[in-house]
């Protein structure tokens, strides 16, 4: 919800970055209203055309597979795909072992180090918290 | 960033919701990328019907006026619309003067005073840092 580098890639990359995602919010074949909103939010960060827009959703019904996905994905979309399945991973509150050896598998295409998914998950929690605060400013902001 | 139950609305709440940060994203002049972006983030967060989404879009040259959006507005949902409009002014960098001016009008609908919205742009703050955190460590 920051500001983001994804609407600056070119429409291709944003295309096969908003795929990747549509592959792990299918991956545990649940798709939570929690990870949905994630999912739609990430799209809107793309800035995908309406047409792009129904093939993603189309591909939440019929997911391709990781690696259909990974051909398409490189550099700095992929790192960024990688970042936001991580989020959307842990939408639903865990990350389960299907979603953590497909995040590890993404992270090695990308050759990314060892401990990357770690530490992204750790950020998140972080970010869940920085979240939290702001609910929490919210609760404390009656006069 | 995360979910935060918006999509639990009804879609007039969720459209005045929109038009709001339309508002604000313009209040310093046309609408640049990276807020056209947040906003299309913000209404897939709320997940937004495609065709309202649409009548967002709409306001993007001519948003609805700010008094109008606010009216009648509920303090707890006018605090969530704040927070989410400080996310928005904030994103093309410093917040401009005629922001500041929007979210203090929605600060007083929502009862929050003004080092209450201080606060709340220091949380703005801490997000973006938690945010970029997240690219360091996508380095190779």
């Amino acid at each position: 919800m920051l500001p983001d580098t994804i609407h600056k890639l070119p429409r291709e990359e944003r295309f096969a970055y908003a795929r990747l995602l549509a592959y792990m919010a299918r991956i545990d074949n649940e798709l939570t209203v929690d990870e949905m909103a994630m999912f739609e939010q990430r799209l809107g960060t793309a800035l995908l055309s309406p047409g792009q827009r129904e093939s993603i959703r189309a591909a939440l019904k019929n997911p391709p597979s990781l690696e259909e996905c990974l051909e398409e994905l490189s550099g700095e979309a992929g790192r960024l795909a990688l970042r936001d399945a991580v989020m959307m991973a842990a939408a639903d509150g865990t990350v389960d072992e299907d979603e953590r050896d497909a995040l590890e598998d993404i992270s090695e295409h990308l050759g990314l180090k060892e401990e990357a998914v770690e530490q992204l998950l750790n950020w998140t929690v972080k970010g869940y918290k920085w979240m939290k605060e702001g609910y929490e400013l919210l609760d404390t902001l009656e006069e | 960033m995360f979910p935060d139950g918006m999509i639990h609305r009804s879609s007039q709440d969720r459209m005045r919701y929109a038009q709001v940060l339309v508002y604000i994203a313009a209040a310093d002049g046309a609408l640049v990328r990276e807020e056209i972006a947040m906003i299309e983030a913000m209404m897939g967060k709320a997940m937004m019907h495609p065709e309202s989404r649409i009548t967002v879009r709409s306001g993007f040259e001519q948003p609805i006026p700010l008094e109008q959006s606010l009216a009648d507005l509920e303090p707890e949902f006018a605090q969530i619309m704040l927070r989410d409009a400080a996310l928005v002014a904030a994103v093309d960098g410093a917040y401009d003067r005629k922001e500041l001016t929007a979210l203090r009008k929605i600060a007083k609908v929502a009862k929050v005073s003004p080092n209450q919205l201080s606060d709340l742009l220091d949380w703005v703050v801490e997000g973006w840092n938690w945010f970029e955190k997240g690219t360091d460590i996508l380095v190779k």
